[in-house]
């Protein structure tokens, strides 16, 4: 295979179709189950603790620039974005701004070894 | 904010040495930025391709009920089984929140050149944002290039904080992040957050419907 498709062909196979195959599944598994069935429940609190959990593997395993911000850091944005959007009101994008301003400031002020 | 979301993903397929083009086609195609995440942080750190594909198969999991729970909204009596799956394709944590939001108050008819048209502006955007996030890493400072990578979980967990309504996604919610560090150790780094979602989501549902019962 040429190096030029490759990226390409390795982002359909490996990313595209395992994430094409659920929204497609759901169409046809749509038509008998209504949204307040307990299957539905179940299955968005699993899809929730997986994406959570995902968030958590982000910030305890970090990459690139982010790796350099402190653990406190990286944990500390989360939380105090948690508070702000109940602070301000269920106001999601001012929740992600506060939580940006907390990770964004330990990481200038952390004196962690960034190349500018 | 999904578009602030994948600036970040430009600079991972950077980081793996993929063109501008894949990087930005990723954001048309897969449209979902924790499984774009998993792809280029998973290549950067040499995961085995068959565990890239599983995790991300597991962590887009959640388009089944999301698309499961949108389609009856969108749905009338010309919807077509090939503009549903076209619909269900453009289904990302933005644009289901603001759907399932907006729709209900429209009218039938108007709302599939609505939600298209919304849809359209989300991943468009995006895909632009992706190939500026591309072009951007070098020149972006240190700090707010961490600060970008930290758009996705941020965003995430606000959006599920958002969406949660009933005791189950609280406790799945809360669950997910503190198995998922004892996960890591037991399972390794690639059934982990299958653990984590099974057990997690489960003991969510369990004792989230005994407190539902108890209330009832």
């Amino acid at each position: 295979m040429s190096d030029f498709l490759l990226p390409y062909v390795l982002m359909i196979v490996v990313a595209f179709l395992p994430t094409e195959m659920w929204r497609s599944l759901a169409v046809y598994l749509s038509r008998d189950l209504n949204e307040g069935s307990q299957i539905i429940v179940w299955i968005r609190a699993v899809a929730t603790a997986l994406l959570t959990g995902i968030v958590a593997k982000l910030m305890l395993s970090p990459t690139g620039e982010l790796a350099l911000v402190p653990l406190w850091g990286r944990a500390g944005a989360i939380a105090v974005a948690f508070a702000a959007f109940f602070i301000l009101r269920r106001n999601v994008i001012g929740a992600v701004l506060t939580g940006e301003a907390v990770l964004i400031s330990a990481a200038y002020f952390s004196g962690a070894h960034f190349n500018f | 904010m999904i578009a602030l979301a994948l600036f970040g993903v430009g600079s991972l397929a950077r980081d793996v040495g993929h063109p501008i083009g894949a990087a930005m086609a990723s954001t048309l195609f897969v449209w979902a930025g924790p499984a774009q995440v998993i792809f280029y942080g998973g290549l950067a750190a040499n995961v085995p391709l068959p565990t890239i594909a599983l995790a991300i198969c597991l962590s887009s999991l959640r388009f089944l009920p999301m698309t499961m729970a949108f389609l009856p909204l969108l749905r009338g009596p010309t919807t077509t089984r090939f503009t549903e799956l076209l619909a269900a394709h453009y289904i990302s944590i933005t644009v289901w929140t603001e759907s399932l939001r907006r729709l209900p108050t429209m009218p039938r008819i108007e709302r599939v050149p609505y939600y298209f048209g919304f849809a359209n502006a989300c991943i468009i955007l995006s895909a632009l944002s992706t190939g500026i996030g591309y072009l951007l890493v070098g020149a972006v400072p240190g700090p707010l290039a961490a600060g970008l990578l930290a758009v996705t979980p941020i965003f995430f967990t606000i959006s599920l904080t958002a969406g949660a309504r009933i005791p189950a996604d609280w406790i799945a919610l809360g669950l997910g992040f503190l198995l998922e560090p004892i996960a890591l150790v037991l399972l390794g780094p690639g059934l982990d957050l299958m653990g984590v979602g099974l057990v997690g989501g489960t003991v969510a549902f369990l004792v989230g419907g005994a407190i539902e019962r108890r209330r009832a």
